[in-house]
């Protein structure tokens, strides 16, 4: 890409070809107003606020939409643009409701800073009061169509990053509106994810989360905090909107990167609303059906004798959470395996991790990386689903495979036991039980790498053929193992065969992207997963929890400690039922009062930064477990462990990866 | 002797006018005859006058006009069995004078060159008048580039209205790089008044294919798309028959005449929209999207369907091409003056005697296809202004006149050559009300994506009806005349930046007819009902009462044999009383 010279408001201003004027300008700090225009999606030079003029041209261009070229002079700032500008910005006033005094989002509105920056007092025309819907149907989002103007960002946002595709315009003229769906309300969307990607783009007050409306703009903010979302294996990276000592919105804030800023449902909404929930503020002790408040040194000394028994019984147990840091999970690996010597040390939803671990294994030990990162879904021409929803489990992977198959053109595949999470849009759809699952990923192997013909009984043929076929053709394909897949590490192996055999081959490792939906889950496995299951099995006289309170526990392991004799449960939250299976409960920092550090999947380490200062008298897990141990009468043994993003890393390139045997079941 | 060839107009003019029963007419009463033969054919152009029966019988061809089912049976009887001619019937004769003789001579047939001449659904009448000859000559004696070189010699521009040269944007498509190229012809005509190429696709739809096919020979694309609306189903009708009999005729296909050039032909419907004229609209239609334009560049010869080089000519230009290959591009720029070559189709509409379709050479002066080939204006009233353009052209007063036919004249008066609508006015139109009416089109028509053309056309046309409701001001002109100029430079499409032409031009050449409603609270033209008032002149009023019966609104009130007067306050304006009034006692003022 060579290097252009504009001259943009008699400034000498360097580009690379193929930026936009704009991009020429917002590169060189020159400052041109914009509104429908947002980093990210794709400009349309709809609003027309962003015209210039350029020498030698007698039309008006738009700054977002016109190339720019080398030896450019440029004027954005004329009197005659101006005049535009403040026309357009009357227009949009008087046309709808754009009272601001009664608006939310007066003083975070883009609408509004423009008309301030124009000068625009009045408006020369009378207002239409044209009554437009409020949808208030969802019980997420408010649409008050009243405060569009028609910008057309959510439109894009939905259909460009979401590839929900909810949204769009109906109507001509001056009748034209966003509709959801074929004119459904937004509460009874068939195709919404309730990810609040619209509300985010919005650049007025016309699509709100309600949840968040009146509780600050983001004007009004204490702080911003660069942060990432704990919920989920991508890590997507957030801003964080801090007002008095609450999180009062989130946002995506990689508008470039492959999501563009996107999040899903949970951590749209369950991380501003974590900051709102009933806090464990003291150490408790239960006393028959209810807990007394105590002190630390009581609490931890009470948990220190029962574990202390039941190590020396081999009967104590651990599960803590893969939503924690890298730096608290080494910590949980020093104290439980290191000194302890657990037997019975678990994380939350182990059994997936391990089926993922034990199933990688073999390919590991060939040296290659046995998955991909999730935004390469986006560059595939098949994707094919195994078992897996990633709109519950990685969401925004769900956006990604919509994306792909919607607007890139790649073919969609799914084999499941359950409903196809993407009725409508695959190409083929192939019903398995799970009995039969190994059997015909078997089947796909046999047909894809030797040509044999296949066969699976009780299974569509024509469509096993046709997916067979599908996978020959293919040059990017990309496998999706869901988590209730994973949980048979043969399967896993046997689909990475199968991965193997399509020449799935990216240039960071084969072609499979897994859906584990705790954060660190990469951490989780390389220091807390433990060999064998054990949850619900093991004779447990003390176990211990932790819990981020983030995401429900699962029924497994509630199970578990509702069997275990006594129940140390590490809590920020007075969650239920998680404090019901309690005989102590310890308080422990949220995570927005922590830092450390995460690892996504694709091996990425990315910071978790501290949103809110720790108001109650918290204490961290060092100093707990430094005290825990002491009373244990042991010393805290704190051994080196690998880096996590080095447990899957690759020594040879993908292609070199070969299929391994797997016993047939 | 050779036999008798009876032609029915049945194009949707005809059949709208009663073609259908003539037609049934004709064939009931010479179905099985040997020496007759009855085909439908489309429309001539003498719309005015249709529906319209040809005989053509031992060499005479007679035409003739308004014609119902009784004098279907006369000519049958008279005619064709006696050889007598039904002289006050006749409009064309090319034996002996009539009176429509002259109004064709005026005009040069180039794109018309078969329309109501020929049965649209039979394809050999189109090869027998030099069918798909430029098609083969193309295929078989050029090279695309040459195929290019002629078309730009030929001087021809795009006839949907901006003009621009065809072989050029040929030139850029066929320059793109590409495993795959669109050829689509825009049959999207929406322009109120415009009928031009509905005619041509229902008269004569193989000349549109084979200006497609020589076109992506010239570009090199395999894939053709008739972007047609909907609302033409006689067109489609037509299209789909052609399409179906060049496929088997190996006009369209693979390996075409043998040449090894493949190409072929389906058919976009259109869904009503304005917009989707605008060839980045029916882009994004086509692909099926929201109709909706999008900034150039990229331009559709690089990136236009799914991303691949796409040419988009209009429907007139299409039919140009194949008489251009056949008779070459020194005999198709003889007519024409200066940067326009060729001719220009005129849909003939408004206040003129002869209503219809009409081809002129370029350069003709405007008074001269209004008053010899329209037959200038009826009822001995007053010429006032010409609409050309449809609502994204404008209206140009009698000292414009003599303006002649071509692109960059028309342009300078501010109004645009557009796809060929002429729409003319007489003293009874309004002009506020004009700017009005086609305001109101663009401003329903407006996709909605720019603010200046969604919201803009409508406050510009809230402020014409304030105008014409005699609440206007000085400033509110004022306001007008910005909008306008910033509506124009400001909007994305061509549909925004033509559509304040209506009133930029009436404010350029009718000022003084705004400040008549403004200053004077007057409509000269006597239409604007809120300024104007109806009453009954007491020393013509006869008492007769057919006035009082006749108001929808009961405003009028009078006895038998006394005067009667007219309630102004219920009074709606409709004309009735005018309309019904014995002795003209009605006045409006």
């Amino acid at each position: 890409m060579s290097e252009i010279n504009l001259i943009i408001d008699g400034k000498e201003c360097k580009g690379a070809s193929g930026d936009t004027i704009l991009q020429v300008a917002q590169k060189n700090d020159v400052y041109i107003p914009t509104l429908c225009y947002l980093k990210g999606l794709t400009p349309i030079g709809s609003c027309r606020m962003c015209v210039v003029e350029v020498e030698g041209n007698a039309k008006l261009l738009t700054s977002c939409t016109t190339p720019a070229q080398d030896g450019m002079v440029v004027n954005t700032k004329t009197q005659k643009l101006f005049n535009y500008r403040k026309q357009i910005l009357e227009l949009l006033f008087a046309g709808r409701n754009h009272f601001c005094m009664f608006c939310s989002q007066s003083g975070d509105c883009e609408l509004q800073t423009l008309a301030i920056e124009h000068g625009m007092d009045s408006v020369r025309y009378p207002y239409l009061y044209h009554d437009f819907e409020n949808d208030a149907t969802s019980e997420d989002l408010q649409m008050d169509h009243n405060r569009c103007i028609l910008c057309g960002r959510c439109i894009r946002v939905c259909a460009e990053k979401v590839g929900a595709h909810t949204l769009d315009l109906e109507k001509r003229g001056w009748s034209a509106n966003i509709i959801t769906d074929l004119g459904s309300k937004l509460g009874d969307s068939e195709t919404c994810v309730h990810c609040g990607a619209c509300a985010q783009v919005c650049p007025t007050g016309t699509i709100t989360i309600r949840d968040f409306v009146y509780r600050g703009r983001r004007n009004d903010c204490d702080d911003v905090v660069e942060s990432i979302c704990p919920l989920c294996s991508l890590g997507c990276e957030i801003k964080g909107y801090v007002r008095t000592g609450s999180l009062t919105r989130v946002e995506g804030s990689n508008l470039e990167g492959p999501d563009g800023g996107q999040l899903c449902h949970k951590g749209r909404w369950w991380l501003p609303e974590s900051t709102e929930r009933e806090r464990l503020s003291v150490p408790m002790i239960r006393e028959g059906s209810t807990f007394r408040e105590a002190s630390w040194e009581e609490a931890l000394g009470l948990a220190a004798s029962k574990m202390k028994d039941a190590c020396q019984k081999g009967k104590a147990g651990a599960i803590v959470s893969g939503l924690s840091t890298d730096e608290e999970l080494s910590v949980f690996h020093s104290v439980f395996k290191d000194t302890l010597d657990l037997k019975y040390f678990d994380c939350f939803i182990g059994d997936i991790l391990r089926g993922f671990k034990k199933g990688f294994e073999p390919f590991v030990e060939q040296g290659v990386k046995p998955f991909t990162a999730a935004h390469n879904i986006t560059s595939s021409d098949l994707v094919l689903i195994l078992d897996a929803d990633p709109q519950d489990e990685v969401p925004v992977t769900a956006s990604y495979i919509r994306v792909n198959t919607i607007i890139n053109g790649g073919k969609l595949a799914n084999i499941s036991s359950a409903t196809n999470p993407f009725k409508g849009i695959t190409d083929v759809d192939i019903k398995v039980s799970p009995e039969k699952m190994f059997n015909v990923i078997t089947a796909l192997v046999k047909a894809v790498s030797e040509n044999e013909p296949i066969e699976v009984s009780g299974v569509d043929k024509t469509a096993l053929e046709e997916l067979a076929g599908m996978l020959k053709e293919a040059n990017r394909p990309v496998f999706i193992f869901g988590g209730n897949f994973a949980s048979d590490a043969k399967a896993v192996t046997q689909a990475t065969n199968l991965a193997i055999a399509s020449g799935s081959i990216f240039e960071d490792g084969l072609g499979i992207v897994p859906m584990v939906r705790h954060a660190n889950s990469l951490a989780a496995i390389n220091t807390v997963v433990g060999e064998e299951p054990w949850i619900g099995k093991a004779d447990i006289d003390c176990l211990y929890v932790s819990s981020t309170g983030l995401i429900p526990e699962d029924s497994q392991s509630l199970e578990a400690m509702s069997m275990a004799r006594f129940c140390i449960i590490h809590t920020p939250y007075m969650v239920h039922p998680l404090v019901n299976m309690a005989d102590v409960l310890i308080p422990s920092p949220a995570w927005y009062e922590r830092s450390g550090h995460f690892c996504t999947i694709e091996g990425e380490r990315r910071k978790l930064n501290t949103m809110v200062k720790p108001q109650l008298n918290l204490k961290g897990l060092g100093e707990i477990f430094s005290t825990l141990t002491e009373k244990m009468g042991v010393k805290l043994n704190r051994s080196e462990v690998q880096p996590c993003e080095n447990i899957f890393n690759s020594t040879v390139p993908a292609d070199k990866a070969c299929q391994v045997a797997v016993e047939e079941v | 002797m050779s036999r008798t060839i009876v032609k029915v107009g049945m194009a949707s003019c005809g059949i709208a006018a009663g073609g259908g029963p003539v037609f049934d007419k004709l064939h009931s009463l010479l179905d099985g005859r040997d020496d007759v033969e009855v085909k439908k054919v489309g429309c001539i152009g003498f719309c005015y006058k249709e529906p319209l029966v040809e005989i053509e019988k031992d060499g005479v061809c007679v035409t003739y006009g308004e014609v119902d089912s009784a004098l279907a049976e006369e000519i049958v009887e008279k005619h064709i069995d006696q050889g007598q001619i039904l002289k006050e019937h006749v409009v064309l004769n090319n034996s002996a004078e009539a009176p429509e003789n002259p109004r064709l001579e005026n005009q040069v047939r180039i794109v018309l060159r078969n329309t109501g001449l020929i049965d649209p659904e039979n394809i050999d009448e189109y090869i027998a008048r030099e069918g798909y000859r430029g098609l083969e000559k193309a295929l078989k004696e050029m090279t695309p580039m040459q195929v290019i070189q002629e078309i730009l010699d030929s001087g021809l521009r795009g006839r949907g209205g901006a003009g621009f040269p065809t072989g050029l944007k040929w030139k850029f498509a066929h320059l793109a790089k590409a495993d795959k190229k669109y050829f689509v012809c825009n049959a999207d005509e929406g322009d109120p008044g415009a009928f031009m190429d509905r005619s041509v696709l229902e008269g004569d739809p193989h000349s549109v294919l084979e200006g497609m096919a020589v076109g992506a020979y010239a570009i090199g694309a395999d894939e053709g798309i008739i972007y047609c609306r909907a609302e033409y189903p006689l067109a489609i009708k037509h299209l789909n028959r052609a399409l179906e009999q060049a496929r088997e005729r190996g006009f369209l296909g693979d390996n075409i005449m043998g040449t090894g050039f493949s190409f072929d032909i389906h058919i976009k419907e259109g869904a009503g929209a304005f917009v989707c004229g605008e060839e980045t609209a029916m882009i994004a239609s086509i692909e099926g999207k929201r109709g909706m334009p999008r900034p150039r560049p990229p331009f559709p010869a690089n990136s236009g369907i799914f991303g691949k080089p796409t040419n988009i000519n209009n429907v007139e230009t299409l039919a140009n091409i194949p008489w251009i290959i056949t008779h070459g591009s020194g005999e198709f720029s003889k007519y024409g003056i200066g940067k326009s070559r060729g001719t220009k189709v005129f849909a003939l509409a408004g206040k003129i005697n002869k209503g219809g379709l009409a081809e002129v050479p370029m350069g003709m002066p405007l008074r001269d296809v209004i008053f010899d080939v329209a037959g200038g204006i009826p009822n001995n009233r007053k010429f006032k202004a010409v609409q050309l353009g449809g609502p994204s052209g404008g209206c140009l007063p009698e000292e414009l006149l003599d303006t002649p036919v071509d692109y960059e004249s028309i342009n300078a008066t501010g109004a645009i050559m557009g796809s060929g609508g002429m729409v003319v006015m007489d003293e009874t139109t309004c002009i506020v009300d004009v700017a009005k009416f086609f305001l109101s089109f663009v401003q329903k028509e407006s996709c909605g994506k720019c603010p200046f053309c969604r919201i803009g056309t409508k406050r510009m046309l809230e402020i014409l009806e304030r105008i014409s409701e005699g609440n206007g001001s000085h400033e509110d002109l004022d306001l007008l005349a910005e909008l306008a100029v910033q509506i124009k430079d400001g909007s994305l499409c061509g549909l925004g930046q033509t559509a304040p032409n209506p009133v930029l031009t009436t404010l350029k050449y009718f000022k003084e007819e705004y400040l008549a409603h403004i200053d004077d609270k007057k409509c000269p033209a006597k239409v604007c009902t809120t300024l104007i008032h109806y009453s009954i002149d007491p020393e013509k009023c006869i008492g007769c009462t057919k006035c009082a019966r006749n108001c929808p609104v009961d405003a009028i009130t009078g006895e038998v044999k006394k005067l009667h007067v007219i309630n102004d306050d219920i009074c709606v304006r409709c004309g009735k009383c005018i309309e019904v009034c014995p002795v003209g006692a009605v006045t409006v003022e």
